[in-house]
């Protein structure tokens, strides 16, 4: 417990310092932009008729920090506020806080791009396995070339290419939205039939997207166990080959954890493209709006919330491989 | 020799070599081939391929094969410079860290995780709205400066490794100096993954820079694969009707054709660097 703690405060520290690193990023940000939004705003309210102190309030309100302070004190102001989930105001969605806009967009990125992983995982991992335990034929080599194939496609590209083939094609799946806009959100049958419809192509494209970095990392790890004295033991014993084979899994397996970090920060980079072209209403579509209408408070609330995302998974992936390995441990 | 008989030894191989040559003489020959600006033909909107224009013409009646092979230039030599950007980045972070270790090798390596850490394509999108990445080198550097993280990590556990070796233990105690140890032993030993580091980079960049003009974040300058998608699919209509089709496809088939091309003539350096990969005769 103790070594656990030990390994995990430190990368909670980064994790912390990562984040104010972004969120200084995006205030600065702001603050470089052409024409400065939050004068421009300011001056608007002034022509508009309203009294400066009040005109100032309401600027802050949105972007968090005002102009006319000096930009320490702004800055202050803005990771005060930052610090108490305060992350300004909406402006394309007037006067609504960034912070509902993101919670009602978080769960459409998160569980899809979650499901894709999982599935992901489960197919590329073994997939990887029996890529490394057949590399000398032809469907060993068939295999590990899918992998790169599907390692190396960009996201757009993929999810263009399903949205054309099953939506345009072939007429199968839905797209766009989450769910058929006739039917009544709640929990009722053809609700949420409607919703998984509309998730298969998303999801679809965000295991195929991670599929190839797992098939290659299972692939090359098995690879690196397989030439173990321990496996030749196993095999010069006459063990089942099936007992083998779990010996090289559970051991092979171990490496995969620092890729679940790397996997996740790429489908959450990704979904930005993903949710663009089937016109999903997740974060990475939130960002996207958000700079098309020069919402500048809505555009640095999602950045930085993307990167908390990536920034979690990593802990949790770490996390998880010290309570699997034990040799971390010691 | 050898490099001939892994190249041969099976035809996919070849095949990719092929394909990535094609779109270097594009890049390379493409914009002379066609002087001057796109025909425009207001009689031969989305027309359908035909001997006239091959792969048919958009929606103001331009050649699409003729947009493609003027457009493949800005397109690869965006994603050259970049993969080059990353690779020169990461091999000089990823050595001087793992060669040097102590102190350095821990703030190198903070640095890399927190470039690793930041989603690159985001992080692109919100640059985008203060920097017009108008030239090639410009959006080279912007992807090249977001993506070397990998390369880095991946360069400085090589050379954990390779340090401790015989050879390199040898011309330490040679006495030589570190500059020559670095450059002229270390270095060699590097280039071959460092090359194929730089292959697989060919193919994100070229991802991400079609990406940026796809979404529409980057104002388009010029006539390249990324505008064709973005035109095809948010004001043609490419997704919903067929006259489209071949304006959406054939930035899409070329795209995946480099992909691919890159995937299998990677398959030969893999074998050709890594002696034990190949296959038992």
């Amino acid at each position: 417990m103790k070594t656990l703690i030990r390994r995990l405060l430190p990368k909670l520290a980064a994790g912390l310092v990562m984040i104010w690193a972004v969120a200084s990023f995006t205030f600065f940000l702001v603050h470089a932009l052409p024409g400065n939004p939050g004068d421009a705003a300011y001056e608007n309210y002034i022509l508009a008729g309203m009294p400066p102190e009040q005109a100032q309030a309401k600027v802050a309100s949105i972007y968090g920090f005002t102009s006319h302070d000096p930009l320490l004190a702004q800055y202050r102001g803005y990771i005060w506020r930052l610090l108490h989930g305060d992350l300004g105001q909406s402006i394309s969605y007037s006067g609504v806080p960034v912070t509902h806009v993101l919670r009602a967009a978080a769960p459409w990125t998160i569980f899809p791009a979650l499901a894709g992983l999982i599935i992901a995982f489960l197919v590329g991992t073994s997939g990887g396995a029996l890529a490394a335990v057949k590399r000398s034929s032809r469907w060993g080599g068939v295999l590990s070339m899918s992998g790169s194939f599907f390692a190396g496609i960009p996201a757009f590209v993929l999810a263009l290419v399903l949205a054309f083939l099953f939506h345009t094609e072939w007429n199968l799946l839905p797209y766009g939205d989450t769910s058929d806009v006739t039917l009544t959100p709640g929990f009722n049958g053809p609700y949420i039939a409607s919703v998984i419809q509309h998730a298969v192509l998303p999801v679809a494209t965000y295991a195929l997207l991670a599929y190839g970095g797992w098939l290659l990392t299972m692939k090359s790890s098995v690879i690196s166990v397989l030439g173990d004295d321990f496996i030749l033991a196993a095999e010069l014993r006459g063990l089942h080959p099936r007992t083998r084979m779990r010996y090289v899994s559970r051991n092979a397996i171990l490496p995969m954890f620092t890729m679940f970090a790397l996997s996740i920060g790429y489908l959450l980079g990704g979904s930005v493209l993903v949710e663009n072209v089937f016109d999903y209403p997740g974060l990475g579509n939130v960002l996207f709006q958000a700079i098309g209408a020069r919402d500048y408070p809505l555009m640095s609330g999602a950045f930085l919330l993307i990167t908390v995302a990536i920034v979690l998974a990593n802990i949790v992936a770490d996390l998880l491989y010290t309570v699997i390995d034990p040799r971390v441990r010691r | 020799m050898t490099t001939l008989r892994v190249l041969t030894r099976r035809p996919g191989r070849v095949i990719g070599l092929l394909i990535l040559l094609l779109f270097a003489l594009m890049a390379v020959a493409g914009p002379s081939l066609y002087s001057g600006t796109l025909a425009v033909d207001p009689n031969a909107i989305y027309s359908s391929p035909s001997s006239q224009h091959w792969l048919g013409t958009d929606f103001a009646g331009s050649d699409v094969l003729q947009e493609i092979v003027v457009g493949a230039r800005y397109v690869l030599e965006t994603a050259a410079l970049s993969a080059l950007f990353t690779a020169v980045i990461g091999t000089a972070v990823g050595l001087v860290a793992g060669y040097h270790r102590g102190p350095a090798d821990s703030a190198l390596m903070r640095l890399t995780d927190f470039v690793l850490t930041i989603p690159g394509l985001p992080l692109l999108i919100v640059l985008s709205t203060i920097w017009s990445f108008g030239q090639p080198y410009e959006m080279a550097i912007a992807l090249g400066v977001t993506g070397w993280g990998g390369v880095a990590r991946a360069v400085r556990s090589q050379t954990l490794s390779l340090r401790e070796r015989g050879f390199l233990e040898a011309a330490r105690g040679l006495g030589l100096s570190s500059r020559h140890v670095i450059v002229r032993e270390l270095l060699p030993n590097l280039a071959p993954f460092v090359a194929m580091n730089m292959l697989l980079a060919v193919i994100a960049f070229m991802g991400a820079e079609v990406a940026l003009f796809f979404l529409g974040v980057v104002p388009f300058s010029s006539s390249n694969w990324g505008v064709m998608l973005n035109q095809a699919v948010f004001s043609g209509g490419a997704m919903d009707s067929p006259a489209a089709l071949s304006y959406l496809l054939a930035p899409l088939v070329c795209i995946l054709l480099i992909t691919i091309g890159i995937v299998l003539f990677l398959d030969a350096v893999d074998e050709l660097f890594n002696p034990r990969l190949r296959e038992r005769p």
